[in-house]
């Protein structure tokens, strides 16, 4: 089958061959007679001028003379119309082998940007290679509730996270800490002065500090927390809710967010709701949407520290339940005050 | 006589004048003629010219491609270790 293809090929360039060398000795043939009928022009017109001046039959020289020019203009045409249209053919046919040639460079330089981006693949992984990629833990880098699937994936994270990340959780770590540690001696150390005398603005603040547990939030939650809910009440709310009979609620009020988060937080016994903590918690809360899922580990644990604080100073915590008691016999917070200053 | 001489010469002069009117109109065809072939000529001249020098555009462009062609297969091919990794 293969010789045969070969020898079919063969044959068909070899006809191929004899068919272009006819076609191109047919045009030089061509060629030749344009060439040659002008001299033959110039020869008849010589002849034909010496016989109608030599011969006597003048009429018959003249019939003679315009067929003769008959006959080489229509020769003449057909040469020029056989020549033209092989200049023609030949032109078209070089025109479309550039356009082949066009279109096979085309490929060949498709097929050379190929290769190049294929070396700059291979480049760009041998670099990749060399590059260490920094490891971090798992939940240095992903949000909470995201899950990662392949290790592209984790490449990009990889990259996403930078040293700042890592030194913020670092902070907020380290101030948790801090908080959940200081806690304890510095509310003993706490003076009552100052806590007393508080404006109830800066319990406020001291409320919403405590309360956002922003990584940010360097001062303690806990710190004003026991003291902020005394201070934060005006004498008429603190007059009213000691009739309340929840009063260790009230304690429990300082905590960091049992207050703002639920509208149950409103008692019933007291009829203004807008209290001076409650407008601040709303746009706090909205400053820190995590809030409530972190806020609830430092609850516990400030209920942790609390219940501690009872069990280390169960005679201050006597103490003030004792005050606080007497405070809804006599409806009056001299003792509590009083309390307090000692405190 | 004489009026029958003077007639045919009229008419011999008729003869001769029509002669030389189909003889002018016979040469004024060829020369038509002539010049259409002149103007085909011509035609075809400027014809195959344009198409010369676009083919020659095209063959500019083709050699300044195979050049640069040329150029980046060079560049391509010095670095061969590329190539060999699987």
């Amino acid at each position: 089958m293969g010789t045969m293809t070969a020898s079919s090929l063969s044959r068909e360039a070899s006809n191929y061959d004899e068919a272009s060398m006819q076609q191109s000795l047919l045009f030089s043939d061509s060629l030749k007679d344009l060439k040659n009928l002008r001299t033959q022009l110039y020869s008849a017109a010589e002849y034909f001028e010496l016989s109608y001046t030599n011969d006597d039959q003048k009429q018959i020289v003249v019939e003679t003379l315009k067929d003769y020019a008959i006959k080489a203009l229509v020769n003449t045409v057909d040469h020029l119309g056989s020549v033209t249209y092989k200049v023609n053919d030949l032109l078209d046919e070089k025109v479309d082998e550039v356009s082949g040639t066009e279109f096979r460079v085309s490929c060949i330089g498709q097929r050379l940007r190929t290769c190049q981006e294929y070396i700059d693949h291979e480049g760009i992984s041998q670099q990749s290679l060399v590059i260490d990629t920094p490891k971090y833990h798992k939940r240095y880098i992903l949000p909470v509730g995201e899950t990662m699937h392949g290790a592209v994936r984790t490449k990009s994270k990889y990259q996403g996270c930078s040293l700042d990340d890592e030194d913020e959780w670092y902070q907020f770590r380290n101030a948790v800490r801090a908080t959940i540690t200081e806690t304890p001696t510095s509310s003993a150390r706490e003076t009552p002065t100052s806590s007393v005398r508080e404006t109830p603005m800066s319990a406020v603040n001291s409320v919403r500090r405590g309360r956002s547990p922003s990584p940010s939030g360097r001062p303690p939650p806990q710190r004003s927390a026991t003291f902020s809910f005394t201070s934060t009440m005006p004498k008429k709310e603190s007059e009213k809710r000691t009739v309340s009979p929840h009063r260790f609620p009230l304690l429990r009020s300082g905590s960091v967010s049992s207050r703002p988060t639920t509208p149950k937080t409103s008692r019933p016994t007291t009829p203004k709701t807008s209290r001076p903590t409650t407008p601040s918690s709303a746009p706090a809360k909205k400053r820190y949407p995590s809030e409530p899922r972190k806020s609830a580990s430092m609850r516990l644990q400030a209920e942790k520290e609390n219940n501690k604080d009872a069990e280390q100073y169960p005679s201050k915590s006597k103490r003030l339940l004792k005050a606080l008691l007497s405070r809804r016999k006599s409806k009056k917070d001299d003792m509590l005050y009083t309390y307090l200053d000692e405190y | 006589m004489a009026r029958a001489g003077g007639i045919t010469n009229a008419v011999n002069v008729g003869i001769a004048v029509q002669a030389d009117w189909e003889n002018r109109e016979f040469i004024s065809h060829i020369s038509l003629n002539v010049r259409r072939l002149f103007d085909f000529l011509t035609q075809f001249e400027a014809t195959t010219k344009s198409k010369l020098s676009s083919l020659n555009q095209k063959l500019d462009t083709l050699e300044r491609r195979l050049e640069l062609l040329e150029i980046q297969v060079s560049t391509a091919s010095a670095n061969p270790s590329l190539f060999t990794t699987s």
